[in-house]
């Protein structure tokens, strides 16, 4: 017994304390530090809030670029258990098939982005007021976990957290991270969003709460409230943080909302930068 | 003789390569369109076998590196992904120092250990020391399928690893 304990202790020891010719630093020492950095950065001292800045901004741009090759093949993925039982005489064909695809995907990429770009620049009135701001979507990892989107506008361009963002008209999340030349985007989906709400038939208050999945919740509705198919949601502006009236989404058959800006397929946004957070992040 | 120099050295380094990769690019592991629970861990997967079967080909500051870069990306505090990743490393080095031969099915049963021990030290710091809040089912399917997918991982890194072993002796 006591030689088992033994042999539990020098084996434990060695793995945390080992180093070698291979491993630089020990496993102890980079636990202690990975706490003191989860300490400092959770309890937001003034020191690291640039620090984080910098590495935000540095980091979002590392993974623009590492992630530029996936971008262009979206569908890869999808295919893969397809291409895997393809026979080897049709890979050949597929292959060439494929650069063909990559560069229409380019040009239908660029000739999109070009469109929307020059629809939003001429139909879109709001542009002309001075508090709306475009960006572009950096990066949009989905986690399991968290619902969020990288911008490529941050502090420089006047960005603060609790900012509302809107895709089209229709609310999609706030910021609530700001950089220098980047922001995450906090999307209304997330399990942490929640958003005071009003539905357009009688004005029933209401707050709408990410579920984690595609379609939030509606939560705080007057007591054996039914909700029905079909109403409109709005933002009631009631925290002074989202102006009131814009739309976000329409409640469905299983009594969630659906939104109606589709959450996984944003890429240009707006940000209304008259409208900053009084709410301590 | 040059070129194979090369070829081994980054057939050596891709260990270290994939958990950048999968760290800091936005491909993810998170496959909602297909089956809306499923999402797996790759990294914890990457991590474990290889400091369990090779740990020179992956050192411990590049896995405190990526858990940094994989915080930034996904917007956790700084250092828990660090953490979880030590942690299940920290797990891997006791399993390798303990054990003479393994196989699948003890590195199935340790890396249980290990993801349940890593996952719960996530679970802990993110619900008692930061603001987030985090579905506890969403962490129970991910660690259900990051166990469920390790089989697979463990034979292509198998292979991989005899390859890079065949490499050395050439």
């Amino acid at each position: 017994m006591s030689s088992s304990r033994d042999d539990f202790g020098i084996a434990f020891r060695s793995a945390l304390l080992q180093k070698g010719a291979a491993q630089k630093f020990s496993l102890v020492s980079l636990i202690i530090l990975a706490i003191i950095i989860f300490f400092l950065d959770t309890y937001n001292f003034n020191f690291i809030k640039p620090l984080r800045s910098i590495i935000n901004d540095g980091v979002y741009r590392v993974s623009l670029v590492a992630s530029a090759p996936t971008r262009f093949f979206p569908s890869l993925s999808n295919n893969i258990s397809e291409i895997i039982n393809l026979k080897e005489e049709n890979i050949k064909l597929k292959q060439e098939v494929e650069n063909l695809k990559f560069k229409e995907l380019n040009v239908e990429y660029l000739s999109n982005q070009n469109k929307n770009l020059q629809k939003l620049l001429d139909t879109d009135e709001t542009l002309m007021q001075k508090n709306i701001i475009i960006a572009k979507v950096l990066l949009d990892k989905r986690s399991p976990y968290l619902h969020s989107i990288i911008i490529n506008k941050g502090t420089k361009a006047g960005v603060l957290k609790g900012m509302p963002v809107l895709d089209k008209d229709f609310l999609v999340g706030r910021v609530v991270e700001t950089n220098y030349m980047s922001s995450r985007i906090l999307l209304l989906n997330d399990l942490n969003s929640r958003i005071p709400v009003t539905l357009d038939t009688d004005g029933t208050q209401a707050i709408l709460k990410g579920t984690g999945g595609n379609q939030p919740i509606l939560e705080y509705l007057p007591e054996e409230y039914i909700i029905k198919e079909s109403i409109n949601i709005f933002t009631s502006g009631k925290d002074q943080i989202f102006k009131a009236g814009t739309p976000v989404g329409k409640t469905n058959s299983k009594g969630s909302v659906t939104l109606f800006s589709e959450p996984n397929q944003l890429s240009i946004i707006k940000i209304n930068l008259s409208q900053q957070n009084k709410e301590n992040f | 003789m040059l070129n194979k120099n090369i070829s081994w050295k980054i057939i050596n380094l891709s260990p270290v390569i994939f958990l950048y990769f999968f760290s800091i690019s936005e491909i993810d592991t998170h496959f909602e369109n297909f089956f809306e629970i499923l999402s797996f861990n790759i990294q914890l997967i990457i991590i474990y076998f290889w400091v369990l079967k090779n740990p020179s080909v992956l050192g411990n500051g590049h896995i405190f590196f990526a858990g940094l870069i994989n915080d930034v990306i996904l917007g956790f505090p700084l250092g828990l992904s660090s953490l979880t990743y030590l942690v299940i490393s920290l797990v891997a080095t006791y399993v390798k120092n303990m054990s003479v031969h393994t196989t699948l099915t003890s590195d199935w049963f340790t890396f249980l250990v290990g993801l349940i021990i890593s996952n719960s030290v996530f679970l802990l710091l993110i619900s008692n020391f930061s603001e987030i809040n985090i579905s506890f089912t969403e962490i129970s399917y991910n660690t259900f399928f990051t166990l469920l997918f390790f089989p697979f991982f463990w034979f292509l890194f198998s292979y991989f690893n005899s390859i890079m072993s065949t490499q050395k002796n050439v």
